[in-house]
């Protein structure tokens, strides 16, 4: 207003030239300062880097992307998990195999309860360590029915497996009919071809509906940026897989699509020293998994009564 | 009059407000999540992909040796070994194969070492229907009493697998009995459990469902 840089006010400005600079200086002084307390207060922005890039921003439906697309935005995962981790790690967009529908099946006779098929989890598909995020949860319940009203998570004995107790551990079932992609209200989340249900990360708006419809309590979100030690980064990554995931993302089991998409098995299998756990093609009818439905005692599915149709079976020897 | 001092007082009102505000900011004084507490990352070795047991075939594999299976370094050839029961009609074991707990099948119904060795040339395996098995391949041994998990066993579905489920794309790794049995005490062992789930929010300590109150 008093700015005498301005003709307009110059014109009107009938004052003296000393007061007309002493009042410029302290205006734009004021002025300067302001600026810059505002570009400075503006600085949360900067962070936002972190979170997101304008590439990932314009970034198109996972199922838009054209060949090329994709190859780009593989690299700019592969950039940024490097400028993150200092580790460069090979991303790939694996499809579906034709003729293969993926099933898994758990012998509960064999499961002892060691939870080391939960931190293989953790180790192959770069889970937060802190705070924890785990895919699988074992369920530890007193023999004679499956009771999840007397399940319990945080049973640590000296040895397992304890007398009296059976272990059953739950994660993402790959329903035929999810609930979990039925809400979701941007199709982040989607059913693929070979039945693994698989969530774009990119796509994700993290409204947290999918986890309030899934009744295994298999998805896990990302309230915090996930913290993953440098030196235990698996590079192994798939793009509908074990990328890192981002803050306020929904993340979940998905079979491991990074191995299981190439021919092998997921990581929970090899690791589990029982060999409880049977994975395969069931549309296979020499795989494992269609031996164990033909010929096994098959506990159907869990929860079977809400129609959800898993894809995931719990067995018994005998 | 007063219309210019006003103004920059205002001015200079916000110009300090921003500041502060930028000094906020900067400094994280508002909306600065609550550190997680540690959490101890999980030993390397809970997630070995290793079987249980090192076993004959893994020992002539690394080279190792092998000279606990030379039988007849102290044995007589053409003498089958005596063996001793006690009162109980418990194998008394020899001194030098104390290493060997016996303990394969209920109620100490299976204590004769040839049940499963052959009496005449001990580096060989035996089958009651009189197969002679090498000492590193005793899973069709196994087999000759376990049938049903043998069946299951040579189906893929009892014991270890790893490598490729699709065997067009890549070869499967199974594994033996002996990988995980031991022979003479073959019950699975039990095991030290892995780290249970840290909660978000830690408890002071987790309440089991089995203490809480009904």
């Amino acid at each position: 207003m008093s700015d005498p840089a301005l003709p307009g006010h110059h014109a009107t400005d009938n004052h003296g030239g000393q007061r007309s600079r002493r009042s410029f200086l302290r205006t734009s002084a004021v002025l300067a300062s302001g600026a810059a307390a505002l570009a400075a207060s503006l600085a949360p922005l900067r962070e936002l880097r972190n979170y997101t890039s304008v590439e990932q921003w314009l970034q198109k439906y996972y199922k838009e992307l054209t060949p090329d697309e994709m190859a780009k935005v593989l690299k700019r995962i592969e950039d940024e998990v490097e400028r993150q981790y200092g580790l460069r790690p090979q991303v790939r967009d694996l499809k579906p195999m034709d003729g293969v529908e993926f099933v898994y099946a758990l012998n509960l006779t064999r499961c002892i309860g060691c939870r080391k098929c939960v931190h293989a989890c953790v180790a192959e598909n770069n889970l937060s360590r802190n705070p924890e995020i785990q895919y699988i949860r074992v369920l530890r319940m007193p023999h004679g029915s499956i009771d999840m009203e007397k399940a319990e998570h945080n049973y640590n004995p000296e040895l397992v497996p304890e007398k009296g107790y059976f272990y059953m551990p739950v994660q993402c079932q790959q329903c035929e009919n999810p609930p979990c992609v039925k809400v979701c209200p941007v199709h982040a989340t989607w059913q693929e071809a070979d039945g693994i249900t698989v969530i774009d990360y990119d796509w994700c708006i993290g409204c947290r509906y999918c986890a309030a419809a899934c009744p295994y309590w298999a998805r896990h979100f990302n309230f915090t940026k996930p913290s993953i030690p440098k030196d235990r980064l698996n590079p192994d990554m798939a793009y509908l897989g074990n990328r890192p995931r981002r803050q306020g993302v929904m993340e979940k089991c998905h079979f491991c699509v990074q191995r299981t998409r190439v021919g092998r098995y997921p990581a929970c299998l090899e690791v589990c020293p029982t060999g409880a756990r049977k994975f395969g093609n069931v549309l296979d009818p020499d795989s494992e998994v269609a031996y164990i439905l033909k010929r096994k005692r098959v506990f159907i599915q869990l929860k079977e009564e809400l129609g959800t149709s898993p894809r995931f079976f719990y067995y018994f020897d005998v | 009059m007063n219309v210019q001092p006003r103004t920059s007082t205002v001015l200079t009102g916000l110009a300090v407000l921003f500041l502060a505000l930028a000094a906020a900011f900067l400094f994280t004084l508002w909306g600065r999540p609550a550190p997680l507490p540690p959490l101890p990352l999980v030993d390397l070795q809970v997630v070995n992909t290793a079987p249980v047991r090192t076993n004959l075939a893994d020992l002539i594999r690394m080279k190792a040796d092998l000279s606990d299976f030379d039988c007849y370094g102290c044995h007589e050839n053409n003498k089958p070994p005596p063996l001793r029961y006690d009162a109980n009609h418990n194998l008394i074991m020899p001194e030098e194969h104390k290493d060997i707990v016996m303990g394969h099948g209920r109620h100490n119904r299976n204590n004769n070492c040839f049940n499963c060795h052959n009496e005449t040339n001990l580096v060989v395996l035996q089958t009651r229907d009189g197969r002679e098995l090498k000492l590193e391949e005793s899973t069709p041994l196994c087999g000759s009493c376990h049938g049903p998990t043998y069946r299951d066993w040579e189906a893929g579905v009892h014991g270890r697998t790893s490598g490729f489920w699709n065997r067009q794309l890549g070869a499967a790794d199974r594994n033996g009995c002996v990988s995980c049995h031991n022979p003479h005490a073959p019950a699975f062992p039990p095991r030290k459990p892995a780290p249970e789930p840290h909660p978000l929010r830690p408890l002071a300590k987790p309440v089991l469902a089995s203490e809480r109150s009904h």
